[in-house]
């Protein structure tokens, strides 16, 4: 029975996907009711998942199928085009030249693995002490937000130009976070 | 996400086109960066997905079971293994697998903190161990995936860290890629090498994203794991990093090292059986056997969890100690206990094993085409970089070759030489890049001696364990080697690229 739910919760998600590839492929005027359809089709696959074998493992296998059922989408509709062709150049937006030299590499690199290291775990650490919550939660909490701290800050320190204000922030938000940290700490002692 | 995708949009963008290009930049200089580090952590990540069937390959003659284990089966087992664990001098921690959804063997295993000295065995149906584990190669592809065979905390810290950039690059690839919804399902073949690269990076990357955040993430607190919690422990432990751990991973065995008789492990069975009937045993880990101080951390699962089971902790006297609340607990305790099933796809038998491979090979393959779009960009702006197209294109198809020519080194020699055979192989790999003209020579030529040693190497398996092998996983592994033989000769074959 599971095996039925299954196989009809992916059915519903492949379905969801192919309506959106048609949507895609149709002129701008007919295609939002076919986008929104598509979506709700793949929201209901999510949820007959769900019903199938729960929401933890549900949600998860749904997940899955999602990227396989879209991954063969994608393959099907694929553009075969002559070797010799080239393509339009002009359409595709650059990455910004800058101008760098090694010193500025070594501090971008400094700024994006060491001071938005210490800045994550600060900030992880700080939560997973003095986060209201239960014990496992706020350290778990604190733990899972590490890496999505460093690296969404690794990302924008790389990202933006101006070394000095990147500097700021992340030293500034060392500095509270490790003060939240440590305080309670430090007051005992 | 960058390059083709992120045309110049007609009315008013989503994403100032500012913003987009130092997005561009930071993801470029970031993957670039660690594009080669990513590369081998994502190629035998997705290996490792399969390690305990690359296992069952290279001893393809020990017993499976498929049905479920009897309370004398168990008990032998836990008898057996601390006799042998005496008889190895190292008595101080057992660990028991049970045949289940991750691996159908009976696997029986002890480990000495002091000495390092450690054992690995597989059990029968009846619980008596009758031979010890030989996998080198797989022991070497887990240690290259979990420390890259660097001294283990630096080594687990730094895939921790390549965790990370992968993580900041799929961010920075997201803001990157103003039209994802406009080109979700674009796919060019042919043509132009930079837009048939940009468009298949884009939609891996696109849709497979779930998947690669769930494992860069999970993967990154793996391997940080060791550092936030030293960090945390000096905050709030004084800076006992075991009592911090013991917080999240249960109680530990005291110090009392007075002889103790071992714990009757299916009393405790029975016991959180009688709350939960549908418990099915998944893995019995004994601390400090047999001693006054032991603590028994016992295995079990009920259907619909992540987690590969719940933690339930016992004296060795029997005393219940409560559970770690991996199945049922608060919603830190589960995502404790879906941390590992997540990362390695072990929570749902070999069809999700199968799609974690999937997804596996295509985040792969988004880090590779990383960089040859970058290269591709070069070239059409008429600022070339054939020596980097050289070192990438070796780099990327040495990795295959090294992994193949360490396999077939481990099966040809009785000790363990895969890592030796690896280094050599990735060392010839690199010097390629010096002496051979053009990348697509090199990446031909490593395709070619890649699929020539997994013929070798399938040879080689069938006349050893043709006569003797009972684990269909053996022939399986080999159809499995076979598909890639044959697919890596049959693009050797195909019209060169660039890389």
């Amino acid at each position: 029975m599971a095996l039925i739910s299954v196989i009809a919760a992916t059915v519903l998600l492949a379905m969801g996907v192919g309506v959106l590839a048609v949507s895609w492929r149709r002129p701008r005027q007919s295609k939002v009711h076919l986008a929104l359809g598509g979506w709700f089709l793949i929201v209901a696959g999510f949820i007959a998942f769900g019903h199938a074998l729960g929401a933890e493992v549900g949600i998860t296998y749904g997940a899955l199928a999602l990227s396989c059922v879209a991954y063969a989408i994608v393959a099907c509709g694929v553009e075969l085009r002559n070797s010799r062709a080239r393509a339009v150049r002009e359409a595709a937006l650059e990455p910004e030249e800058r101008a760098t030299n090694w010193r500025r590499g070594i501090a971008k690199s400094l700024l994006a693995i060491v001071l938005a290291g210490i800045a994550s775990i600060g900030v992880g650490v700080a939560i997973a002490v003095a986060m209201p919550l239960a014990v496992y939660d706020r350290i778990m909490l604190g733990g899972i937000l590490v890496p999505v701290l460093w690296g969404g800050g690794m990302a924008w320190t790389l990202s933006d130009a101006k070394l000095l204000r990147a500097t700021i922030v992340l030293v500034a938000v060392s500095l509270v976070s490790y003060a939240i940290a440590f305080l309670p700490k430090v007051v005992a002692s | 996400m960058n390059d083709a995708s992120v045309r110049q949009p007609k009315k008013r963008a989503f994403l100032p086109p500012d913003f987009v290009k130092a997005m561009l930049a930071g993801h470029s200089a970031l993957g670039l960066a660690f594009a080669a580090l990513i590369y081998i952590v994502c190629l035998s990540g997705t290996l490792t997905v399969f390690l305990y069937e690359f296992q069952r390959w290279e001893q393809p003659d020990l017993p499976i079971i498929a049905t479920r284990l009897t309370d004398e089966a168990v008990t032998a087992a836990v008898e057996g293994g601390y006799r042998q664990a005496i008889a190895d001098k190292s008595d101080h921690d057992i660990f028991i697998v049970a045949p289940g959804r991750i691996t159908p063997r009976f696997g029986v295993s002890y480990h000495d903190h002091d000495s390092g000295a450690d054992g690995k065995w597989v059990a029968d149906a009846d619980g008596k161990l009758v031979a010890r584990i030989k996998a080198p190669w797989t022991d070497f592809l887990t240690a290259l995936h979990i420390n890259l065979h660097l001294p283990r905390t630096w080594g687990i810290f730094l895939v921790g860290l390549t965790g990370v950039t992968l993580l900041s690059s799929l961010i920075s690839g997201l803001l990157a890629h103003p039209r994802i919804f406009k080109d979700a399902f674009a796919l060019r073949w042919g043509g132009s090498k930079r837009l048939q690269d940009a468009d298949l990076h884009n939609r891996l990357g696109v849709w497979g994203l779930p998947f690669h955040i769930a494992v860069s993430l999970t993967g990154a607190l793996l391997g940080l794991s060791t550092l936030i919690v030293g960090v945390l422990a000096l905050a709030a432990y004084d800076g006992d990093s075991e009592k911090a751990f013991s917080m999240l991973l249960g109680p530990r065995p005291t110090e009392e090292e007075t002889a103790a008789p071992l714990p009757d492990v299916v009393a405790m069975m029975r016991h959180v059986r009688a709350d939960k009937p549908d418990a099915e045993l998944v893995s019995i880990f004994m601390q400090h056997a047999a001693k006054t101080g032991q603590v028994v951390t016992l295995g079990m699962r009920t259907p619909g969890h992540l987690a590969m089971s719940e933690a339930y902790y016992f004296k060795g006297d029997g005393t219940p100690l409560g559970n770690g609340g991996l199945e049922g607990g608060s919603f830190g305790q589960q995502i404790l206990g879906a941390i590992q099933p997540l990362h390695f796809g072990w929570f749902g038998g070999m069809t999700v094993k199968v799609v974690y491979g999937v997804l596996g090979l295509a985040l792969t393959i988004v880090t590779y085409t990383g960089v040859t779009i970058w290269l591709a960009r070069r070239r059409d702006k008429g600022r070339p970089a054939p020596r980097w197209e050289r070192i990438w294109a070796a780099v990327a198809w040495g990795q295959p070759f090294a992994l193949a020519a360490a396999a077939l080194g481990s099966l040809l020699v009785s000790r363990d030489v895969s890592l030796a055979v690896y280094l050599a192989a990735v060392a010839i790999s690199l010097l390629s890049a010096f002496a051979v003209s053009s990348a697509a020579a090199i990446s031909r030529l490593f395709r070619l001696a890649g699929s020539v040693v997994l013929l070798a190497i399938i040879g080689i398996h069938a006349y050893v364990w043709l006569p003797r092998a009972t684990d269909p996983m053996a022939w399986y592994v080999d159809a499995f080697l076979l598909i890639a033989a044959v697919t890596g000769l049959l693009s050797a074959r195909a019209r060169p690229s660039r890389l």
